[in-house]
């Protein structure tokens, strides 16, 4: 080889040109998002862009201003059901942020679901679902009683990896909904409402576990 | 996910360990995943994708507590070629033995604009998007690893380090 060769090609040629494991692609299969996965959708981003939310707020008060004040009304009623859908939010996370400063993660510590779920009995009015999921990566470490935003809520603690997951439970007088995620500060939650009963998952693990979490939960009734 | 492999080869020249860069990629997957939703990132899903799986890189190095200095890498298996000599078949394989263990060798920063650039074939501007370094250290490096190569294998090849362009 007398000729002049480029390091380039030479390090093209022979360096070996790894590829992904099947194993990997069927992970990447089973999480990539896909377009009908509404499920994993942060509420935030179905909510209409800052330009559009201006657009609708002056288009409100031209519309008040010609005749109805019905319209401004309505608007000012779903910015504040927003507002208080925020301040629940980061309530949330403050609790759970809280629950992992010092010792205050569990009032009752057990992984055995028959030991917390008799605990709550006498210190709140409903009982919570307690299921371990120890089998599915999720085990139950305890509870504990919150309250929150007039709310008294059993509040159920999961460990994951090296992640700890509040599940906080309340009854809630409206129908089922369909678990809607949302990030604050870094911190993922899960919303659902399921047998009359309000759910509020809150972690730093990713939104694709707490998605996990809940459907062995849902399973495991 | 057209950008797998890209990635999947990336991690491996970094970190190597193929479990554990089955774990990086799993990782960075997930979130991607997260990232995907709360973000525009649609114009350049390779680059975002690979600054991601780099950083997850860099934080097993750091768990590791070591320098990225060297990693050793598989030998690619010798096609066979049967318009060559015997000889020219040693002469590549020893220069093929010599490459990868010079790349191995290059420490990190210098290892991974070479894969990006010559195996991957990217632009100087993704290079510098995924490193996270402005374009300039990016050419520089990119000419110092090229020079570091060359000059390990100045006695088998009269090897041209390359013009930037």
């Amino acid at each position: 080889m007398s000729t002049q060769r480029d390091i380039g090609s030479i390090v093209r040629e022979n360096l070996p040109r790894y590829q992904a494991p099947q194993s990997l692609r069927d992970f990447v299969r089973a999480n990539a998002p896909s377009d009908d996965d509404r499920s994993v959708t942060p509420i935030a981003r179905r909510r209409p862009t800052k330009a559009a939310r201006q657009f609708l707020y002056a288009a409100g008060i031209l519309i008040a201003f010609l005749g109805g004040w019905v319209i401004n009304n309505s608007i000012r009623s779903r910015q504040q059901a927003s507002a208080a859908r925020e301040t629940m939010v980061a309530e949330l996370v403050d609790n759970h942020v809280r629950s992992l400063i010092g010792d205050h993660l569990t009032d009752v510590r057990s992984t055995d679901q028959h030991t917390v779920k008799p605990w709550f009995a006498g210190k709140i009015d409903f009982a919570p679902r307690v299921v371990d999921l120890a089998a599915q990566g999720f085990p139950l470490l305890g509870g504990r009683v919150d309250y929150l935003r007039g709310h008294t809520a059993a509040t159920l603690v999961y460990g994951r990896r090296r992640h700890f997951l509040n599940l906080f439970i309340w009854p809630s007088g409206e129908s089922d909904m369909k678990a809607q995620s949302e990030k604050f500060k870094g911190y993922s939650l899960l919303h659902w409402i399921s047998d009359g009963q309000s759910y509020w998952l809150v972690s730093d693990a990713a939104g694709t576990e707490l998605e996990a979490f809940r459907q062995a939960y849902d399973v495991n009734r | 996910m057209p950008h797998l492999d890209a990635a999947y080869a990336l991690a491996r020249y970094l970190i190597n360990d193929p479990s554990e860069v089955e774990d990086v990629l799993q990782d960075a997957v997930l979130r991607g995943v997260q990232y995907f939703n709360t973000l525009e990132h649609d114009n350049n899903a390779r680059a975002w994708f690979l600054t991601i799986v780099r950083r997850e890189c860099y934080t097993v190095w750091s768990r590791r507590d070591e320098k990225m200095d060297s990693v050793s890498l598989d030998t690619m298996p010798e096609l066979e070629d049967v318009a060559i000599s015997p000889e020219q078949a040693a002469e590549r394989s020893l220069l093929r033995e010599r490459i990868v263990h010079a790349v191995g060798h290059l420490p990190g920063h210098l290892r991974e604009v070479i894969v990006l650039r010559e195996l991957q074939q990217l632009s100087y501007e993704e290079i510098a998007v995924i490193t996270e370094s402005p374009i300039g250290t990016v050419m520089s490096r990119i000419s110092r690893a090229r020079t570091r190569l060359a000059d390990s294998l100045r006695d088998l090849v009269d090897v041209d380090v390359g013009e930037m362009s």
